[in-house]
């Protein structure tokens, strides 16, 4: 599903933002990204979703390599992408159905489909009420949640949420990651990079990869059982494993 | 296909968004538009009515060839029949010396009396060639080599100035619809850049959600064919609205002027400015998206 190989970025300013990163993500998981300010957790979303080019190595996602592919190429494997950004990149003047809606229109479903994933999807996040609401009358939650609506309309099968509950209250952050971990039922791949560690529910199974200066430092995943299942694919420096209860 | 239809209203809905959100800028652009197309609508009008006029000239252009006494009068119908084939002749006639007399009678209408002065008819036969001006050199040449002419009278001076004439309006109306479309193209382009820049962030997420550029670029196409066909169609009803007014003056005060047909001349604008205002509306926005479908990068 997504596979990174030896894969450094480095911007135009010198900064190194990753190094040597090795990773192979399946179908259906969940993958949590954390890691301090600057480590490289952003620089890691926007090479999946064909934002930058790596400098070195190998990006492939959903079977196609992103690497050097053309614009046409880039668009066609972004349409199976359900992103949330992190500045949420909501259009101004329109509603959240319209909002939505903006994400379904160009794909390959009727239009009654798309009309019906933008419905279904304003409920699944618990914004039915205000689903006709400008998105400027609308609090950071919900405008959180809109975005969030607008990668799961489109049926994606895989959605990147960056930082998906910066700015939200304790009962908004967990319900976002509730309807993210949700989703991993429908065997559609959520990868999120968040600071909110604290929030993972410990019942779930979902990989963590641990981001520092642009490493990877551990990849572990837990199991729902209660049983630590470590994924014994490490890379760079500080390989570190722990506990459950370390997270 | 089946996305393009069910997306037909989104792509109005938005046509009219970036219309409103770029109003101001929408309207001067429509007024400048107009104001270029209704020059084009009395160029193509100017060009009718002296074309028309340039063909009545031209049907006028002719040469008289004199031949040699000695010559029969089917001999002159044989000359003026080969006179005929030549490149450039519309058509030979033989003119005889009565019917010379007759028309110079014609001409000189009250002063014809002139003529009784003669105890004799005083013109000859001659051949009467009506040709096309451009070719009055080499024609001429051709009767000058011809054995049986004796003399030939071509108004060379006044031809090559028709000619001329012809070739300058030509020319002028060419330059008016290059420079016409020229701008056209440059006004409705510069709007769809604008728009773009104004919608960019709206651009740049559809980008990221990966919306083809045709999706992205339609609206914008859509509003740039908008206005130059609106555009178009107030050039024309001004136009058309001059024509009338000035046929009626022209006919009254200018009335030696040869006017075309006021429905056919009408026609003629309306088809002109209807398809010119449609491709420059294509053209100026299919060069205003260039921006949006020049190879990028990644990012966006």
């Amino acid at each position: 599903m997504i596979e990174l190989k030896e894969v450094s970025l480095e911007y135009q300013n010198g900064t190194l933002a990753l190094k040597d990163i090795n990773l192979h993500i399946g179908q259906g998981e969940l993958v949590y990204i954390a890691g301090p300010s600057g480590s490289g957790k952003t620089s890691l979303l926007k090479l999946l979703m064909g934002m930058e080019n790596p400098t070195a190595g190998t990006v492939t996602v959903l079977g196609k390599s992103l690497t050097n592919a053309k614009p046409r190429k880039i668009s066609r494997i972004r349409r199976k992408i359900g992103p949330v950004f992190q500045d949420l990149k909501l259009i101004p003047g329109r509603s959240a159905m319209e909002n939505v809606l903006m994400g379904v229109r160009f794909l390959n479903f009727s239009w009654a489909k798309k009309n019906e994933n933008a419905l279904i999807a304003i409920e699944r996040v618990g914004l039915a009420h205000k689903a006709y609401s400008m998105v400027e009358n609308l609090s950071l939650g919900e405008l959180q949640r809109v975005a969030l609506a607008r990668a799961i309309a489109r049926e994606p099968k895989i959605i990147i949420a960056d930082e998906p509950t910066a700015n939200l209250d304790h009962d908004n952050a967990v319900n976002i990651f509730n309807i993210l971990s949700s989703l991993k039922n429908q065997n559609i791949t959520v990868i999120v990079a968040t600071h909110a560690t604290h929030l993972f529910d410990p019942k779930e199974n979902f990989t963590l990869i641990r981001m520092d200066q642009g490493s990877i430092s551990i990849e572990k995943r837990f199991c729902s059982n209660g049983e630590r299942d470590i994924d014994t694919q490490m890379h760079q420096r500080s390989i570190r494993v722990e506990r459950r209860g370390d997270v | 296909m089946k996305n393009f239809i069910s997306n037909i209203g989104y792509f109005f809905k938005e046509a009219r968004r970036i219309c409103r959100t770029n109003k101001l800028s929408n309207v001067f652009t429509f007024l400048g538009t107009t104001l270029v197309l209704l020059l084009l609508a009395l160029a193509v009008a100017g060009w009718s009515v002296s074309s028309r006029l340039v063909f009545m000239l031209e049907r006028e252009a002719e040469v008289s060839a004199f031949f040699h006494n000695s010559i029969s009068q089917s001999e002159a119908q044989a000359l003026a029949g080969q006179i005929a084939t030549f490149d450039g002749v519309l058509d030979a006639s033989v003119i005889d010396e009565a019917e010379a007399f007759n028309r110079m009678e014609d001409i000189l209408a009250d002063e014809a009396g002139v003529l009784e002065l003669f105890d004799e008819n005083p013109f000859e036969a001659y051949i009467e060639i009506r040709i096309k001006p451009q070719k009055v050199s080499q024609i001429v040449e051709k009767l000058n080599n011809l054995p049986q002419i004796e003399s030939v009278r071509d108004n060379k001076d006044i031809l090559d100035q028709l000619s001329s004439l012809t070739n300058a309006l030509s020319a002028i109306g060419y330059l008016v619809v290059i420079a016409v479309g020229i701008t056209t193209i440059i006004i409705i382009s510069h709007m769809i850049r604008q728009g773009i820049y104004n919608n960019r962030e709206q651009i740049n997420t559809l980008r990221l959600l990966g919306a083809p550029g045709s999706f992205i670029g339609l609206p914008f196409v859509l509003v740039g064919m908008l206005i130059t066909i609106s555009a178009g169609m107030l050039a024309l009803g001004i136009a058309l609205l001059l024509i009338l007014y000035s046929y009626g003056r022209i006919g009254s005060t200018l009335s030696f002027i040869p006017l075309p047909v006021k429905s056919e001349l009408m026609l003629i604008v309306t088809t002109v400015l209807v398809s010119v205002s449609v491709l420059l509306g294509i053209l100026g926005s299919v060069f205003g998206l260039s921006s949006i479908t020049k190879k990028s990068s990644p990012s966006s």
